[in-house]
Order: C-alpha cells, then sequence, then structure tokens
C-alpha cells in the first residue's frame, strides 16, 4: 500500500511537470493533459485500448466458463485435459509473440489456412451440408424408436462426418468440385486496415491473448465448478430442468464471485496490455498497435529523443483512472461479488 | 589497534601488490558481436597500457534496449563511468548535461562523425566507429543467373534491371528484400538532393522525394524485389544469408551476421546506386561514440580509457579482424582495407560511403524516431497495395506538419 500511494502521488504530481528525468521538473498546470487530448496518437491508443479490453475480456470470459464446463463434464482423463488446455498459458507471453509473429506472417499458417478453406470452399460446404443432412435424418429415424436423443448425439455425429467425408470425397472424385487457385498474401499484423471499431493488427494480438490468458481463467471456473453441490443440479433435474436451465439458474447465479474475479482480472490485463504490441516492434505500423500502456512508454522513453514524463504520467494517470471506472462499471451492471 | 603504515608498505613489497590504488572505471557497450570487439581491445590490444594508468576496466555489455539502459542509468545515478552514445539518441543525453566534454586530442578523427556528436558548440563523444549503406550482393547468384554484377556506376534504373533479370532466371531468387524503412530508403531519397528537413526546419515531402518514393515503393511491383517479411526475415541482410535475395543494402555489420549464417558466400559489395536525374548519391551515416559520465567519480581515467579504445593502434585492430570501421582518417589509407578479399572490400566501399554526395546522419533532432514514422507508415502501406502514394504521402505530409508544428 505505501509503495502504490507512493509512486501514485508521484505520478500525480509529475503529470503537472514538465520533466525530462534529468532537470528539475517544472510545474505547467494542466498542459500535459491538455496536450492528451489534442494528441491523436493518445485519442487512437484510448480507442484501441477501450475496444482490445471489451473484445478480449469478452471473449475470454466466454470461452474460460465454456471450456471449464467442458472439462467439468469430461468423465474420463480429466485430469490430462484439463492440463492440455492449461498449456498454453505456461508459456512466456514473450515466447508466444514470437510465436504468433511468426505464425501470423504474410505467407505464414494462418494465411495458409485461410488458403486453403477459399481453395477448397465448395468441398468444405458440401461436407458440412451432408453432414448436417446426415446427423438429422439419423437422429429422425432414431426418435421414431427412441425417446431422448439428443441431436447432437456423438455416435451419430461420428457417422455423420464419415458419411459426409465420403460424400465429399467421391463428388472430389468425380470431377463436380473445383478447386479454387488463389495466391493469399494477407497482412494479419502489418498492415493499417480496420476491420470494425479496431486495427486488424489489433485483433490479432487479441486473438493471441485470449489464446494464452483463456486456459488460467478456465482453471478458476472450474475450481468454481467444483464447489457447487451437485444435489442443486440432481433437484432441479427432479423438477425437469433441462441442461441449458440449470446452466443459466445453477451454475451462472453460483459462479458470480469467480466470474467478478474473471472480469476484473480481464480488464485489468487487457486495459494495460503492453508487452505483446512492445515485442511486435516494427512488424506492426504504430497506429495499428498503439495502447495506452503503450504509449506512457513511448512518452517516458521515445526512441532518439528526451524522456516527456511528465505526458507520460498523465497518461498513466488516464489509464489508472480508467482501468478503476471500468471495474466499477462491470460490477455496478450485474456481475456481482457475492454468489447466488 | 594500531594502524602501521610501515606494515603496510612491507606487506605491499612483500606480496607485489601496487602501492597505489588502482582506479576502477565501468564502461558499458551494447551486446553480441561487440562483446567480443570490446573485450579482444581489452585483452588484448590494451592490458598493458591501462596497467601502467593504474586503471582496472570493469566492462558491463548491455543486450537489449541500450539507450533505455543508459538513460534509466543516468536518471538514477547508477550509469556506467564511460558508455557509448549512439548519434541516433546522442542529443537527448548531451541536451541533459548528462556527458562530459571530451577533453583528449581529436583531430584525428573524420570531421562529419565529430559534427555528429558535437551540441552546442562542444564536442561530447569521441567516435568510436561508423558505418554507411552500401550494396551487398552473393555474386554466385549473379552468375547461375547470367546477369551482370552490381557496380559502382550504377543508377537506380540499372540496379533495379539487373535485380528484375535475377529473378526472371531464378524464380526461387529474388533480387533484394525491401523494409519499410527510413534507414534504408532514406539513402535512395536523399540522393536526388532532398533534405530531412528544409532550412525552416521543415519536413517537406516533394517531388524529388517523391520520385525516391516511386522507385521505393515499386521494387516489389516491378519483380526486382520482395518485402523482406514475406520472405520471413527482418532485415535485408536476413534473406541475403539465406540466399533468398541476391542483394541486401546493410552496413559493414553484415559481415559478423554473414560470418555466422553464410560463411561461404561468394560475396561482393558496390557504392549505393546513383539517382538517374542527378547522377548523384545519397547515404545514411551511423555511428557511435564513446561518452563520459558527468557524474563520473574517475572521469579523467575514463575519458583516458576513452581516448585508449579509439587511438590508432586499437582502431587497426579492430578493423583488422574485420569487426567495424575506423573513426580515425589516418587509417583511411591502411593497408588493410587496399586487400582483395571479401571483407576488406565491404570495409572499404562503407568507408567510401562517407564520402557521398548526399550524407545525413542517422539522427533528427529533437523529435527523435518519431520523426520516421510517418514515411515509415506510408512506404508500408504503398508496398503492401492499402493506399496509392498519393493518399499516403498527403498522410504523411499533414502528420509532418502537425508534427513540427509543436
Amino acid at each position: 500500500m505505501l509503495f502504490f500511494a507512493y509512486a501514485i502521488v508521484r505520478t500525480a504530481y509529475y503529470s503537472f511537470t514538465d520533466f525530462d528525468l534529468f532537470k528539475a521538473p517544472s510545474f505547467v498546470g494542466m498542459s500535459n493533459y491538455t496536450a492528451l487530448v489534442s494528441d491523436e496518437l493518445f485519442l487512437l491508443a484510448l480507442r484501441n485500448t477501450i475496444g482490445f479490453s471489451l473484445i478480449v475480456t469478452t471473449t475470454q470470459t466466454v470461452l474460460a466458463l465454456g471450456l471449464a464446463v467442458l472439462v467439468n463434464h469430461a468423465v474420463r482423463a480429466r485430469g490430462l485435459i484439463r492440463t492440455v488446455f492449461y498449456l498454453p498459458s505456461i508459456m512466456s507471453s514473450a515466447a508466444m509473440t514470437l510465436i504468433f509473429l511468426w505464425l501470423f506472417q504474410r505467407n505464414g499458417f494462418m494465411t495458409a489456412i485461410a488458403s486453403v478453406v477459399l481453395a477448397y470452399r465448395q468441398h468444405i460446404l458440401l461436407f458440412l451440408v451432408g453432414m448436417a443432412a446426415l446427423q438429422g435424418a439419423l437422429v429422425l429415424n432414431a426418435r421414431r424408436s427412441y425417446e431422448g436423443i439428443s441431436i447432437f448425439d456423438p455416435f451419430f455425429l461420428l457417422v455423420a462426418a464419415v458419411g459426409a467425408l465420403a460424400l465429399a470425397a467421391s463428388c472430389a472424385l468425380a470431377g463436380l468440385l473445383s478447386v479454387f487457385d488463389n495466391n493469399l498474401l494477407i497482412s494479419w499484423l502489418n498492415t493499417q486496415r480496420h476491420f470494425l471499431f479496431m486495427p486488424v493488427t489489433l485483433w490479432s494480438v487479441a486473438l493471441m491473448n485470449v489464446f494464452t490468458t483463456v486456459p488460467t481463467l478456465m482453471l478458476l471456473f472450474l475450481a468454481g465448478l467444483q464447489s457447487i453441490p451437485s444435489s442443486l443440479y440432481d433437484a432441479a433435474e427432479v423438477d425437469g430442468a433441462n441442461a441449458f436451465q440449470r446452466f443459466r439458474h445453477i451454475t451462472v447465479p453460483a459462479l458470480r464471485p469467480v466470474t467478478f474475479a474473471v472480469v476484473t482480472m480481464g480488464v485489468i490485463g487487457t486495459l494495460q496490455m503492453f508487452d505483446q504490441v512492445a515485442i511486435l516492434g516494427d512488424a506492426a505500423p504504430l497506429a495499428s498497435r498503439v495502447t495506452l500502456a503503450y504509449y506512457v512508454y513511448e512518452n517516458a522513453f521515445p526512441a532518439g529523443a528526451s524522456s516527456r514524463i511528465g505526458l507520460a504520467s498523465a497518461a498513466a494517470l488516464v489509464l489508472g483512472i480508467l482501468t478503476i471506472a471500468a471495474v466499477y462499471v462491470q460490477k455496478s451492471v450485474g456481475v456481482k461479488e457475492k454468489g447466488e | 589497534m594500531l594502524f602501521r603504515p610501515g606494515a603496510l608498505v612491507a606487506a605491499t613489497m612483500l606480496f607485489g601488490l601496487p602501492a597505489s590504488a588502482e582506479e576502477i572505471v565501468r564502461i558499458s557497450g551494447w551486446g553480441g558481436s561487440e562483446v567480443a570487439i570490446v573485450n579482444g581491445l581489452l585483452t588484448n590490444v590494451l592490458a598493458e597500457k591501462l596497467a601502467e594508468e593504474g586503471i582496472r576496466v570493469k566492462y558491463e555489455p548491455v543486450d537489449g534496449d541500450y539507450s533505455q539502459f543508459i538513460i534509466n542509468g543516468l536518471s538514477a545515478g547508477t550509469a556506467p563511468d564511460l558508455f557509448y552514445v549512439d548519434t541516433f539518441w546522442a542529443r537527448s543525453v548531451f541536451s541533459a548535461g548528462q556527458a562530459a566534454p571530451v577533453t583528449n586530442d581529436v583531430s584525428g578523427f573524420a570531421a562529419n562523425l565529430l559534427t555528429a556528436f558535437t551540441y552546442d558548440g562542444k564536442l561530447y563523444s569521441t567516435p568510436k566507429d561508423f558505418n554507411t549503406l552500401a550494396i551487398h550482393f552473393n555474386k554466385d547468384i549473379f552468375d547461375d543467373a547470367g546477369v551482370g554484377y552490381p557496380s559502382d556506376d550504377d543508377t537506380w534504373t540499372t540496379l533495379q534491371e539487373k535485380l528484375v533479370a535475377v529473378n526472371k532466371s531464378l524464380p526461387e531468387v529474388d533480387g533484394l528484400c525491401v523494409v519499410p524503412e527510413y534507414a534504408r530508403f532514406g539513402a535512395f531519397a536523399l540522393s536526388t538532393g532532398w533534405s530531412p528537413f528544409d532550412a525552416r526546419g521543415k519536413t517537406v515531402l516533394d517531388k524529388r522525394f517523391r520520385r525516391a518514393f516511386d522507385f521505393y515503393t515499386g521494387l516489389v511491383k516491378s519483380g526486382a524485389a520482395v518485402m523482406a517479411a514475406d520472405a520471413g526475415h527482418s532485415w535485408t541482410g536476413g534473406c541475403l544469408a539465406s540466399e533468398r535475395a541476391a542483394v541486401a543494402i546493410e552496413g559493414a555489420w553484415i559481415l559478423s551476421a554473414l560470418r555466422d549464417s553464410a560463411p561461404n558466400m561468394n560475396l561482393g559489395t558496390v557504392r549505393m546506386p546513383k539517382d538517374p536525374e542527378s547522377s548523384k548519391r545519397g547515404n545514411i551515416v551511423f555511428s557511435v561514440g564513446w561518452t563520459v559520465n558527468a557524474a563520473s567519480k574517475v572521469s579523467k581515467a575514463a575519458a583516458k580509457v576513452a581516448e585508449l579504445l579509439t587511438t590508432e593502434e586499437a582502431q587497426q585492430w579492430v578493423l583488422e579482424q574485420g569487426l567495424a570501421l575506423p573513426s580515425r582518417t589516418s587509417l583511411n589509407d591502411n593497408p588493410w582495407l587496399r586487400g582483395g578479399q571479401p571483407e576488406q572490400i565491404a570495409s572499404r566501399v562503407v568507408l567510401e560511403g562517407l564520402s557521398d554526395d548526399h550524407v545525413m546522419p542517422y539522427f533528427f533532432g529533437d523529435v527523435g524516431g518519431s520523426w520516421m514514422q510517418p514515411i515509415n507508415a506510408a512506404l508500408n502501406s504503398v508496398i503492401l497495395g492499402e493506399e496509392d502514394a498519393n493518399t499516403a504521402l498527403l498522410s504523411a505530409q499533414s502528420a509532418f506538419d502537425r508534427m513540427l508544428a509543436k
């Protein structure tokens, strides 16, 4: 608490000064804050940070919860499954970023996947349609004899997949399907293009971030799930509640404290996202990857120029206030600290 | 217990210890191949002289962001007594009063390097070495493609024709890997006579700049080059070393990289091509100097170490190792530089780059590295085909107008 208070007070003081780390700080009033508001890069960083935080926090929370439910339901090899899902989070973010840099090259792995999907789009479409049709037919047929067959029955899914694969392969061999030529070069990182409200580069970083954070958050949800008494689910089942109703009315309310922790950690982590964009470096244009935390660093240690500690401190305070506000808002819109 | 001076003298004589204490000078530079250079200098060349001066050097190489390490150290009072300063960020150290002016005789150093380290009329760094850009090429690739080697007489156009011809003859090899960075493109822009800052201190992307911009961004479209990132590399030297490209535009630092990754390459080096209109060559100088920490308690000893590290003898040794280019003009006629080995030729060409027609240091005043961002962004978006040159340069010009209006 002492260190935190000291840092906050000192940062607040510097935010009202002109300071380059060497000369004595000189009081400049609110001019660092007015400079921030008129700095296009700051406004861009603010927009990028908020967009990134919204996307990543939402996605990682939903995915972590879904994955935890899946792992919790696994009957066999639960330990192994949990370990496999957890593996991505034990790698350092620097190492993961370098791996992703390689995957996201214009002619890298991600582009290769997109290229294959585009080239074989007819095959893929036929496989999906064939599988859905076969699954539907198998389930309808089974329901004539037995009740309670799920539309996602795993055995029928397997049979439908094999049947659809055979259908697509037969059509391809018969020359009924075309393979489309493409010479794709997709810029995932090194681009100034935008998709919706965020640069494409940050969407790619978001994917990377979700991949590395979901496993840890999944473990938190998993611990929460295992603390819910099974008698609640048994009673609900006796009362005729289906799986979704049990999830909606038992799992979600009981997990509220965990969800609060997960969302809070997500909001704080994403608003202060720095390392992955810093490692990207010149592999992506600054405007496409700048976040508030990186903006602070860029002003504290600008390449080839004197430090602008006053401006960096003002931006750091804005980031701090934004983080506290975001946590408060998420708490007040329904994610509670206490379970029901 | 009583202190007995006689006992100390006797002990000193008995155990051979020096009567006066050594001065310890902490020095720092970046890691990588520099560690071998500095360690080699300290142990092979300067050991005796340092002992004579009663100086012990404690060398602390830094991997990672070196400038940040130094700025942090200076602000916290923990910086080494003697350290590297790059022309790129020298001003932030000099203007903050963190460097002690150079006290030794610097008359033997190249004048334009001294200018790069002069601030407010005072010299603050002893130039350690320098680099300029040159065209390095793989002779075997040109032989296989049946294309004539790049030459000192090449213009942008003739070099481009050769690169396209290589790619046509050997489709798996690209002529050059381009990077969307001023650090390489700048040499072409400068050769037109364009200057990063005009007389009013403004950056104007005029017709001369546009001509160089169109040439550089057109290299990929014409089949002369590929984006380095698309070839899986981050610099042009990586493409040359892996034989993905026939040519690289780099300084003499490429030699140590090639020594490790492509030791058998049949390397050739020529000067940067001329602008076909102005018939002039442009180049960028990258330089580093030894700087004494103004707050050092052993500043005299640190200045002495800087002097020893940049003596003719020391620079001769560094040069003959093929590690760096000397900043002393007396070594320009060194017999080693007249040799016919690829490393000797490359070093000679890089040295000659210092006297090209339009040479500028890799330095952008108070703006620092941010100055390059609008140009880098424009190069990137046009090479990727995301914007046309008109739109990209219009945005870049607006960015400069905003940046330099502050």
